[in-house]
């Protein structure tokens, strides 16, 4: 068996200690699996939030957005994403959920819904709540690339430590 | 002579006196209108069709905090994926039953504090104490627009809230397992009790404004301090917490009776600060919700008072550690007290100045009013000799710090993921920054004091590293001047309605804040500058006072308190929202002539397609927010929560590309019309400061601005969406009815992209569009989305 070189699935608890959605929790994902599984999805939508813009994370981002995934800049995201020429339409989150939800939304390039969801970059309660949406309403795969653990994805990182998070976003992207 | 209810004596007979309870008939009682219009007092399902359409158009959405269920002995349950329970119910229908029981949960402590207060204020000022508001002859908006019935004494409040309760009991049952099964219902309900939230709020604030004497309408009430740095710590501080004023009215009496107000600080957190301040100026304001604990932990209270709603469940074990004794006086907060309303007040102050008994319940508010400044004078000296210490020394702060392990238990524990692990290792370091920077957004929860493995007291250290910062808290709060009377309505109405005031936004709730409560004054300050008026109450209200200019003054001190453009009005505490809603009811009323007796739906419909006006919870915590929040959404007006939001685990968002949502009748002649998207969501919330700003403006607009409004609106949604998020907003275009809606300053930039990007076509020589609106602006159009105020309906 290959050595891991970076293990994304350690300290896989709520990084909000009490945030317990129920019995089903996101499934602890290595990042080189999280990035077959981006690279292997019919419809992927990339949601990023204003930490995207960190140092580190926009690279992530392109990298992403120049294999051709569609990025939902949520929160103000999208003003550090212009400064670096990455195409990306902005869309509040909270509205986003809601529009996944619609079985008719024909999504931003009017092709048709999303059946893979990719986050990154968010207000750790704020999405991991939004999620909570996707998860309990929809049939869209919730795929958490974020620091933290998110239990209402289906699969996310544990929480990481940041330096750790950037090589993570690399394993990723190496996939794509 | 009518018969009043109360006591009377009759001259010359000693020993005789005349109870009277309730009058059933008078000649005046007579005279009074009885509730009318199309749904006085709605039960309900009274307002369902209302709420149907405004469901239809903006479909709840659901964010389920918890995916169980665990309301009765089947469960848990679990329900995700939207499954269904033992009971039959599925996630959804549980979810918003959960939001609507939240709700519930708001209005009833609404209402609960206003029938305590009647109750209270009937026994002291009597039945017949009319009601004084100020210049106004529609005196309670919310109520005759809900019950079609216009009081005229504190008393005719008494069956106005015997139907709230009632409402909210039958809206409690349906809670109840094998009542409710639908999700749309529930949301119906949920929009019923934010209604009669309203109507309970403005029973509890209009009293306590007539009886009290409180500002009536009044732009300019004065200006008090506020901050956790105001408050001289020299002399005894008596320190109130809680909403209900009641009890605290005869500690100011007996102050002021006595001359104490120079030899005591009276002080308080949350919204009887707001109250006391407005009885009485010479009271001080200490903060919002955030500041209880730490305030309690910094040890300066030598008495704490507290009343009902938002008072933190541990106050006995805080205060016990610090000597503080603790007097309740109100029943719905009373922590195990032992009560002593009936007995000698020297005593009380024995016991509790031995500390014997650290706190205990006292009803009688004549004793609490006697009792509290002597108790306070006495509390001072002792705790000073016991030589009582609150936050750590420097030494024991260093060591503290350096105890730390980094372990990170209390950054997973803090609700706002606040690092304080990066603080503590500065603070060993001797950089004090990073904690007080961490002070203004610590919403003063505790959680990271329980969650430490080393047990360090982390609340107290991060008040201790930020000290220097605590002592400049000094702001100035312009008092709650209560409602906004019918002469400024009828002067800004027009301004509003046609939308050259480009909007109204209300900041209102709790200071759960994602980024500190700076946020809340930079908002309101950008906001003013472009002429809004910008409305608010409560925690939030304190919280925009507490930040100062170049030149050291406060937006209070900057902009003027009255109902007019870029004015910024404090209505007062959480109770006083009530007069935001009763705002716009009354441009309906005196601006466009609308008959706002038990008409609820028509006035609804009106704000909705007429008046701009946005709330904001920014920081919304608590159910009361919900509450106040869903009763703007049933009246049209939209509500942007914070990031913590969705933890209220529904929203209202809508989608502006199913053009099917955005039909709208013109009550001219019931022709159907496709619109804007105008207001895009009726409850959604925002991730930071930066994406709200534009939202803002956006939600402000409404299909009957004209062209006039419209370009204002439309100006500041473009600006503010270039200043935060960097670009030209993607759907400005779509509130483009022609060229006159269009920016002034931009105008031949945003006709080739209109051209350019969007196919529509343009008269280069006039500078003129041809083709590409939606549609045109009628300035006679008539809005409407209730098919009965269509001309020729048969309804």
């Amino acid at each position: 068996m290959a050595t891991i070189e970076l293990d994304t699935t350690k300290n896989a608890v709520p990084f909000d200690k009490a945030n317990i959605p129920g019995p089903k929790m996101a499934k602890p994902v290595q990042a080189e699996m999280a990035g077959k599984f981006i690279s292997k999805a019919k419809r992927p939508l990339l949601i990023v939030g204003t930490a995207a813009g960190d140092e580190g994370v926009i690279e992530a981002v392109r990298s992403m957005a120049e294999k051709g995934i569609p990025v939902a800049a949520t929160g103000s995201s999208l003003k550090r994403l212009k400064e670096e020429g990455i195409d990306a339409t902005y869309v509040n989150l909270h509205a986003l959920v809601s529009y996944l939800k619609d079985p008719d939304w024909k999504g931003f390039d009017g092709k048709g819904g999303y059946n893979t969801t990719i986050f990154l970059g968010h207000t750790y309660y704020y999405a991991s709540q939004l999620m909570s949406t996707l998860k309990n309403f929809t049939k869209i795969k919730i795929i958490s690339i974020d620091r933290h653990y998110h239990p209402n994805a289906q699969q996310s990182f544990g929480n990481l430590k940041p330096d750790d998070f950037l090589k993570a976003l690399d394993i990723v992207v190496a996939q794509l | 002579m009518a018969i009043k209810k109360g006591q009377f004596t009759i001259e010359n007979l000693e020993n005789v006196q005349i109870n009277i309870g309730s009058v059933v008939s008078s000649g005046k009682a007579e005279e009074k209108e009885k509730a009318k219009g199309p749904t006085p007092a709605p039960d309900i399902h009274g307002l369902r069709d209302w709420d149907m359409r405004l469901l239809k158009r903006y479909e709840p959405v659901y964010s389920p905090i918890c995916d169980m269920c665990c309301y009765c002995t089947y469960g848990k349950c679990d329900l995700t994926g939207n499954k269904e329970g033992a009971c039959g119910i599925n996630q959804e229908a549980h979810q918003a039953r959960e939001a609507m029981l939240r709700t519930l949960t708001g209005a009833s402590a609404h209402a609960g504090h206003g029938r305590h207060l009647l109750n209270h204020l009937i026994e002291r000022f009597g039945a017949d104490h009319p009601i004084d508001v100020g210049p106004t002859n529609i005196k309670a908006p919310v109520t005759q627009t809900v019950l079609g019935i216009k009081p005229e004494t504190i008393g005719d409040f008494v069956p106005v809230l015997d139907y709230v309760e009632e409402q909210i009991t039958q809206l409690l049952a349906t809670t109840h397992i094998g009542q409710e099964g639908a999700a749309i219902d529930f949301e119906s309900k949920a929009l019923h009790a934010g209604m009669v939230d309203h109507v309970g709020m403005e029973v509890s604030d209009i009293i306590q404004i007539s009886c009290f004497d409180m500002p009536k309408s009044q732009a300019d009430a004065p200006l008090v301090d506020v901050g956790m740095g105001i408050i001289d710590s020299t002399k005894p501080v008596l320190l109130c917490i809680g909403h209900n004023v009641a009890a605290v009215t005869y500690i100011m009496d007996y102050m002021e009776e006595h001359d104490l107000f120079d030899k005591i600080e009276l002080a308080a957190i949350c919204c009887t600060a707001h109250d006391m301040t407005r009885v009485n100026p010479k009271a001080k304001v200490v903060g919002s919700l955030s500041k209880q604990l730490k305030y309690i932990r910094s040890g300066i209270p030598d008495l704490i008072i507290v009343d009902e709603q938002c008072i933190r469940a541990d106050m006995m074990r805080e205060t016990s550690k610090l000597h503080i004794p603790v007097i309740a006086t109100n029943d719905k907060v009373m922590y195990g007290l032992p009560d002593r309303s009936k007995d000698d007040i020297d005593d009380i102050i024995r016991d509790l100045a031995s500390g014997e008994q650290p706190g205990v319940l006292l009803f009688d508010y004549d004793k609490v009013g006697e009792l509290a400044p002597k108790l306070v004078m006495k509390m001072a000296p002792i705790r000073k000799e016991i030589g009582i210490t609150a936050l750590p020394s420097d030494d024991e702060f260093r060591k503290l710090a350096s105890s730390c392990t980094q372990c990170g238990a209390c950054v997973i524990g803090c609700p706002q993921g606040l690092e304080i692990d990066k603080a503590m290792e500065a603070a060993v370091e001797g950089n004090l920054t990073l904690f007080e920077e961490l002070h203004d957004k610590c919403i003063g929860c505790g959680r990271c004091d329980v969650e430490c493995p080393k047990n360090i007291p982390v609340l107290d250290v991060i008040e201790k590293a930020s000290q220097k910062v605590i002592r400049e808290e000094k702001g100035k709060l312009r008092t709650g001047r209560g409602q906004v009377g019918d002469p400024e309505i009828r002067e800004e109405g027009v301004n509003l309605v046609l939308g050259t005031t480009p909007g109204v936004v209300a900041i209102i709730g709790c200071p759960n804040y994602p980024d500190g409560s700076r946020d809340v004054y930079e908002i309101a300050e950008e906001m003013l500058q472009r002429s809004y008026i910008v409305v608010t109450s409560g925690c939030s209200a304190m919280d925009i006072g507490m930040f100062k200019d170049d030149e050291g003054k406060t937006l209070y001190e900057r902009y003027g308190g009255g109902f007019r453009k870029g004015n910024l009005l404090n209505t007062g505490s959480c109770v006083s929202n009530a007069h935001i809603t009763a705002t716009t009811i009354k441009v309906a009323a005196i601006f466009a002539g609308r008959d706002i007796t038990g008409n609820f739906e028509e006035i609804a419909d009106y704000v909705m397609n007429r008046i701009g006006a946005v709330g904001l919870a920014w920081g919304g915590s608590t159910q009361k927010a919900l509450s106040i929040g869903t009763g703007c959404n049933r009246l049209g007006i939209p509500v942007v929560l914070g990031p913590h939001g969705p933890k209220y685990r529904r929203a209202y968002p809508g989608k502006a590309y199913d053009k099917d949502k955005w039909n709208i009748l013109d009550a001219r002649d019931g022709s159907e019309h496709n619109v804007e998207p105008a207001p895009e969501h009726l409850l959604i919330s925002a991730e930071n400061k930066a994406e709200l700003m534009p939202l803002l403006a956006k939600l402000c607009f409404r299909p009957g601005d004209n062209n006039l409004g419209r370009m204002i609106k439309l100006t500041h949604y473009i600006e503010l969406s270039e200043k935060y998020l960097g670009v030209l907003p993607d759907d400005w275009h779509i509130y483009v009815r022609g060229e006159a809606d269009l920016p002034l300053a931009k105008r031949g930039e945003l006709l080739k992209i209109l051209e350019e990007e969007h196919g529509w076509k343009i008269d280069w020589d006039k500078k003129k569009i041809l083709e590409g609106p939606a549609r045109k602006v009628d300035i006679s159009f008539q809005p409407t989305n209730v098919p009965r105020l269509c001309k020729g309906a048969s309804e």
